[in-house]
């Protein structure tokens, strides 16, 4: 029995040790030093999506402006509090926390470390906090973009949506702008194109974006009851529904950042992607907060849809004129999605 | 064979099935809706179906195995690794890299087996601490390699994780191609049996799940291997008194079980998607464990259970597919989490024994003393 337990307290030892990594050690107290730490959602860091658009916005920080950045990836939810007050400790300059579900967090983080500034990315601020600058996006002007692109390019007329969870309400805006974009197509052209937008509502934050599986099967259930068009909003779980949607020979519609890019088993037959411009909104806002301007409250990040790269043959020209008119549209406020800034 | 058993989880699925086409009637021809949800229910099983299997073959012989979450987990990224180490560090081929990181993912499963009868049957560790701490192990190992190995310094792949060389796809049955004359022109013929193709092409790994099932079954029940793994299972000391070795069948079941979800393991980052995620098992290792008690301890069992378990993530995706369908005062069909509960508010019923008890191998989880 005794072996046993040497065994037995190696094994644990080494499950308990290798998670574990110490950031390097500069000391960010100092006045000329900044320092710029990132927590992830649940989402890793290397996640092709938005916790990856992030890091590479603190990415440039580090280039340009000669910022420390260290990331810190959250494994569990009930580590987000943790995950902020280590950096906090440290007495960081600027931390970016990264998804709606760190918004508490993040708040309750900065009434404790005034010193520093938070940047919450996808974190709509009910009201100002001191401290907390809540970075959003149109997601519903990204959705409504690429919804009306699948409406005009399905020849079955019925495309689908492969979503994370509808309570964050950056996913839940995406889906109801894509249905709403879709149906601006239909009115613009008298067509009559089906949306089929499904989210992984049925398990918790920790799951709901990063299941590749069930989105790949989701987009493959759709594309058998006739869907030829696949947008996958929802990090990982997305992307599931992208690669799945491709290799099935549909289109496949991308969020956040251009995931041609970041998806070259989907690449050949992208059409598109939701965009938020993160990357470039992160660095400002960091730049800002080294300049010493940052504002607390809500900052708007610019959404916009992705070049058709490899099927740029494939989409008629009065498509790419209709699309250039809708967004132009949007951003003068001539069209508006009509989806509310929340699930009512 | 349990009869009773099955007829009932095959009742609950056609309401299942039955509910959903009633709903979408008015979007969908029925036909299209059954033929998409079987295919759904079918691919989704695969995992559990296997993980299954998995527990079915460590359970007969006496070993608890509540770490096939972590046995997937783990093959899962060493499947995927190997496919990706073979097609760009050793520039092979695309099918003979996916076909390592296949073998590869087996391996991985089986090794995480080894490790589980090592502390069981050598050790006589408590079973379920074994088996949680291979699911502990899991999680920091791939979860370290993959950072490692894709970001950490000197990394073969400079700070990203390359493309995977792809992954197995669907085997085509020509049941169209040749179904197509005996339809003639009538085009609801063709749409007819080009549905139920769609629900025959499926892929490699779920394919060999279901051959898996009844040559398990056969192997189980009608071999002296077979009889000799339930004796161990059941009552070691008098398989011990006719001369057979129980560790060493202990061990080699449970090897084989490492194995079987290691098959599991590579459905994910093979089969299904070409990536990996660091936790993309989410928790289906111990749903196959569910499903395996729900089954009854047998591998035919097990895949019916699974198939329920399918069903209903089906039931889930289509009638969100079909919401704005779905009739006044029947909204609660709308929150795909009140619909997800089914298979386990079903696995309790069966456990108090409304439809049959379950009953486990006599000696499951008690090492073997001599």
């Amino acid at each position: 029995m005794k072996k046993f337990y040497g065994l037995f307290a190696a094994l644990l030892v080494a499950a308990m040790i290798l998670p574990a990594c110490a950031p390097a050690e500069v000391d960010c107290s100092k006045e000329d030093v900044f320092c710029v730490g990132l927590v992830t959602d649940v989402g890793k860091i290397n996640d092709k999506s938005f916790n990856q658009s992030t890091w590479e916005g603190v990415q440039l920080a580090k280039q340009q402006l000669g910022a420390n950045v260290q990331y810190i990836e959250t494994s569990d939810a009930k580590d987000y509090e943790k995950n902020i007050a280590t950096f906090g400790d440290a007495n960081y300059d600027v931390v970016v926390t990264v998804g709606f579900a760190l918004g508490e967090a993040t708040i309750a983080a900065a009434a404790k470390y005034p010193n520093i500034k938070f940047i919450g990315v996808d974190q709509l601020q009910a009201e100002t906090v001191n401290g907390v600058s809540g970075l959003s996006f149109p997601e519903d002007q990204a959705g409504f973009l690429v919804g009306a692109l699948a409406s005009m390019m399905s020849k079955s007329h019925k495309v689908g949506a492969v979503c994370g969870t509808d309570v964050v309400p950056p996913v839940w805006r995406f889906g109801e702008g894509y249905k709403a974009g879709a149906a601006y197509a239909d009115g613009m052209n008298g067509t009559s194109t089906e949306v089929f937008v499904v989210y992984h509502s049925d398990v918790g934050f920790d799951k709901t974006f990063t299941d590749p599986e069930w989105g790949a099967q989701t987009a493959k259930s759709m594309m058998d009851q006739g869907a030829d068009t696949i947008f996958g909003c929802g990090g990982v779980t997305g992307n599931g529904a992208i690669t799945a949607a491709a290799q099935a020979g549909g289109y496949a519609i991308g969020v956040d950042t251009d995931q041609y890019l970041t998806l070259p088993e989907a690449a050949p037959r992208m059409l598109s992607s939701a965009m938020k411009l993160i990357t470039p909104s992160v660095f400002d806002l960091i730049k800002a907060a080294k300049e010493g301007t940052l504002q607390s409250g809500n900052v708007y990040g610019p959404a916009g849809y992705a070049p058709y790269h490899d099927l740029d043959g494939e989409v008629p020209a009065e498509v790419k004129t209709a699309m250039e008119k809708i967004n132009a549209d949007l951003l003068s406020g001539a069209v508006t999605t009509n989806v509310p800034p929340v699930k009512p | 064979m349990d009869w009773k058993r099955y007829t009932f989880i095959f009742l609950i699925i056609t309401v299942l099935f039955g509910a959903v086409v009633m709903v979408g009637i008015s979007k969908s021809p029925p036909i299209l809706t059954i033929t998409s949800m079987l295919a759904t229910t079918i691919a989704v099983a695969t995992p559990l179906t296997l993980g299954a299997l998995s527990g079915v073959f460590c359970e007969r012989a006496g070993v608890v195995n509540i770490g096939i979450e972590g046995m997937m987990l783990t093959a899962a990224f060493f499947g995927w690794l190997g496919a990706i180490y073979m097609y760009h560090v050793f520039g092979f081929e695309k099918w003979p890299s996916i076909f390592t990181g296949l073998i590869a993912a087996i391996f991985a499963g089986a090794l995480m087996g080894l490790l589980h009868a090592v502390l069981s049957v050598t050790y006589k560790v408590d079973q379920i601490i074994g088996g949680t701490v291979i699911n502990i192990l899991a999680v920091g190992l791939t979860g370290f390699l993959n950072r490692q190995l894709f970001f950490g310094k000197g990394s073969a792949f400079g700070g990203h994780i390359p493309n995977s060389p792809g992954n197995l796809l669907n085997i085509h049955v020509p049941l169209t191609e040749t179904l197509a004359p005996i339809c003639g022109g009538s085009t609801s013929c063709l749409e007819i049996v080009r549905a139920i193709n769609s629900v025959l092409d499926q892929r490699p790994i779920a394919i060999s799940a279901i051959v898996l099932v009844f040559v398990s079954h056969y192997v189980l029940f009608n071999t002296r291997w077979g009889l000799r793994t339930r004796a161990v299972g059941e009552h070691p000391k008098a398989a011990d008194t006719v001369g057979i070795n129980v560790v060493k069948m202990r061990y080699i079941n449970v090897v084989i079980g490492g194995a079987l979800a290691g098959l599991a393991g590579a459905y994910f980052t093979i089969e299904s998607v070409p990536s990996f995620e660091p936790l993309l098992t989410n928790g289906r290792g111990f749903i196959s464990l569910a499903a395996m008690i729900f089954g009854n301890w047998s591998p035919i069992g097990s895949w019916v259970a699974s198939l329920l378990f399918g069903a209903s993530q089906a039931l889930q995706i289509n009638m969100q597919i079909f919401r704005d369908a779905i009739p006044p005062g029947w909204g609660f069909l709308q929150q795909a989490y009140i619909v997800g509960l089914i298979p386990y508010i079903l696995t309790m019923l069966i456990l108090t024994g409304i439809i049959g008890r379950t009953i486990a191998p006599a000696a499951d989880g008690t090492p073997y003393e001599k």
